[in-house]
């Protein structure tokens, strides 16, 4: 019978080193979390231009004003647009700000009872109707930008086909319009959803119950690991403050009104209307082929809320013939904070909308305004790319052969 | 005279006697004078307004009915009518008694055989064999069983709110089983990962590859932990159970926003029923001016 060669003394000396780490982390931890901690979100300046019943309309204006086109920005009713500004240094707002870009963005607010009769038409062709107009009126333009952001994304599209000629060109992020795949398990578990009975009962579908749902997609890293994390670098004060703000992001969760959430489930999730352009709006049916302006579409390839399935048929199937189709190597959340996301998702927005406006044509050497460490990055990448035709890239992705296919269409047709 | 008769004979002369103290027992308690009151005789009209009089009258209506009640029971030709009553409750007391009982043993069978696999080989990524007979039996008994006399219909002037109560009371119960089932399909994966990383260690230990960095440890468990949820969260037996939970919990706060619904009404304060009435009042008249707003615009 062979004897178990077991190294006890190891195992008890690195159990003392242990325990002795353990005692100084907590020292220093005591003092960093007793200490002052800087956990604020969306610290860059903006003003409230707009405000119909609970929402608002944020405007952040750069020093200098180097596009034509505002961007609007309109973020899900599910969590808070304050994630595209989460700290300095990890901010998409603050990144099209150097860049010369007016943004406005909407704050959805936090729906109350009384709002729980709101339904998507409401939202598309209600406020987010009437916020398009004001800013076309407030920079005498026909036309603005439009950028969304998971289900913001979804009123995004479903607002491009409804008014085309107000859009001038649309960037959406993770967002679903594919609905009918098994691919995450949110899709799985929404088609069983009695979505009416969940709203008739709580009036609006409470935040905390759908985050309660997000924790329990991974509950082993979410639920646990995640703080086991958190207590092995509790004594590093950065690490501190950003794990805050994420905490304080997450679980900052508006309710959803309960018939956006009925129609959002029940059209979308289970119908899978809005890719067929079998929705309907305010009686109006969202035909996706009026999508003809430039579309740039982004998703994760390990993004496990809205997988890239859900995504990467939208460029197939509007009538746009300047579409891209970027996939990162990230998760949901990764594409706005994680860093080197930072270095590739909004330099790549400022350059695509910058292509189109006429300021900067596609293939010259000029270049949004990137860090230079990134603009090393992105140089380097674009020639490796060149030399590899057709070779995955490591970082940006193009998700299959038919976005490959489509990306050749990149330069708008003017 | 069988055995039986006799017995009845005997239990006929008991209750006979039994029925004629009592009686002679409430007849005293007729006659018992309510202290500084006017005697029932006093007929005056002013003794009958007297509330302690009314009360006298009113007690002593009373023990007559039961007086008249009880001698007539005691009565011969109709104690084998009241024997008959009295010895079909306790079949059904025991019946119910028995019942639950049995219940109860089943229950804790499946316990003992539950115990009794504890320790068993565990097979990594596999949730077929979760055990879920334990609810299973639970919701057959209770729904056999208990839920039946919740669902007894209600008489009389405070029938609906008896109803809605017992409603809420069975909505209770079926919504906290559903969630111990949740609960317990979630600590199912966390008895595995610790199993499976058990059978890990003892083969590693056999090979001398122990690891002296307990964090080592515990990545390899969580990664098999995470495994196991993967696993069993897109299982159609999760999903089920999910759903199971999250519809028992809807049932269970509406049946008591029901009750708080009668509670509240004795109050002067609006319920969210009434004001959600007034909320979709106020978002279609919202609508309507916007819409004409526009038409005005163009």
């Amino acid at each position: 019978m062979s004897q178990p060669k077991i190294a006890v003394d190891l195992i008890l000396k690195k159990l003392a080193e242990t325990t002795e780490q353990v005692k100084t982390r907590a020292q220093k931890a005591s003092e960093v979390l007793l200490g002052p901690l800087e956990t604020d979100l969306s610290t860059t300046p903006y003003e409230v231009v707009y405000e119909e019943d609970r929402i608002k309309l944020k405007y952040y204006r750069p020093t200098e004003i180097k596009q034509k086109y505002p961007l609007l920005v309109v973020y899900a009713l599910i969590n808070r647009e304050t994630m595209l500004d989460l700290q300095p240094g990890r901010s998409v707002v603050q990144t099209f700000l150097d860049n010369g870009i007016e943004v406005y963005m909407i704050d959805w607010g936090y729906p109350t009872r009384k709002d729980q009769y709101l339904t998507i038409d409401d939202h598309v062709d209600g406020y987010m109707d009437n916020v398009v107009d004001f800013i076309r009126d407030k920079h005498n333009l026909p036309k603005i930008n439009l950028m969304g952001i998971c289900m913001g994304g979804a009123f995004s599209v479903m607002y491009s086909a409804l008014y085309p000629e107000k859009i001038k060109n649309l960037v959406t992020t993770v967002t679903p319009t594919n609905f009918d795949t098994d691919k995450g398990l949110l899709h799985i578990w929404m088609k069983q959803t009695d979505a009416y009975l969940m709203g008739n009962s709580y009036g609006n579908m409470p935040g905390d119950l759908m985050n309660l749902g997000f924790l329990l997609l991974n509950p082993a890293r979410l639920i646990l690991d995640k703080y086991v994390g958190f207590f092995e670098n509790m004594d590093n004060k950065a690490f501190v403050e950003n794990f805050v703000r994420m905490e304080k992001w997450i679980f900052d969760s508006p309710d959803v009104p309960a018939a956006t959430f009925q129609q959002f489930i029940t059209d979308c999730y289970k119908k899978n209307l809005l890719i067929q352009s079998k929705m309907e709006l305010s009686g109006r049916r969202v035909e996706l082929k009026n999508i003809t302006m430039p579309i740039l579409n982004f998703y994760g390839e390990y993004d496990h809320l809205v997988p890239p399935q859900a995504c990467e048929l939208l460029t197939q199937k509007v009538g746009a013939e300047d579409t891209e189709d970027i996939c990162l190597k990230t998760g949901h959340i990764g594409i706005y904070v994680s860093s080197s996301c930072q270095k590739e998702f909004a330099p790549k927005i400022v350059k695509w909308l910058r292509e189109r406006e006429g300021e900067v044509r596609p293939g010259t050497k000029e270049q949004a305004t990137f860090p230079n460490s990134v603009k090393d990055k992105i140089g380097k990448k674009t020639s490796d790319a060149s030399k590899n035709k057709g070779r995955k890239n490591i970082e940006l992705v193009l998700s299959n052969k038919r976005s490959r296919k489509k990306a050749k269409s990149v330069s708008p047709k003017k | 005279m069988d055995q039986n008769q006799k017995e009845e004979t005997g239990m006929e002369s008991l209750f006979a006697a039994w029925a004629k103290s009592v009686t002679n027992f409430w007849g005293d308690m007729t006659n018992m004078q309510f202290g500084g009151t006017a005697k029932p005789s006093d007929t005056s009209e002013k003794s009958r307004k007297d509330p302690i009089y009314q009360a006298q009258k009113n007690w002593e209506t009373g023990t007559k009915v039961l007086q008249l009640l009880l001698s007539a029971s005691g009565k011969p030709e109709n104690i084998n009518d009241v024997l008959k009553g009295m010895h079909s409750l306790p079949e059904f007391m025991m019946k119910m008694v028995q019942q639950s009982w049995d219940g109860y043993l089943e229950l804790q069978k499946q316990w003992a055989e539950k115990a009794e696999r504890i320790g068993q080989h565990t097979e990594a990524y596999n949730f077929e064999d979760i055990d879920q007979n334990i609810f299973k039996s639970w919701r057959e008994i209770y729904e056999k069983e208990f839920q039946k006399i919740l669902n007894i219909p209600q008489l009389g002037l405070t029938r609906f709110q008896q109803e809605r109560m017992n409603q809420f009371v069975d909505k209770y119960n079926v919504f906290y089983a559903s969630l111990n089932e949740f609960i317990y399909m979630f600590y199912v994966p966390i008895e595995k990962s610790s199993a499976v990383m058990q059978e890990k260690i003892e083969e590693m230990a056999e090979q001398g590859e122990i690891h002296d960095n307990l964090k080592d440890y515990y990545n390899m468990w969580i990664k098999i932990l995470e495994g196991h949820y993967m696993t069993l969260l897109k299982s159609p037996e999760y999903t089920q159970v999910m759903d199971k939970t999250v519809d028992s919990l809807v049932q269970y706060r509406k049946a008591k926003d029901e009750v708080m619904y009668d509670i509240l009404q004795q109050f002067p304060v609006p319920t969210n029923k009434d004001m959600d009435e007034l909320y979709k009042d106020l978002y279609l008249l919202k609508k309507k001016v916007r819409e004409l707003s526009k038409t005005v615009k163009t």
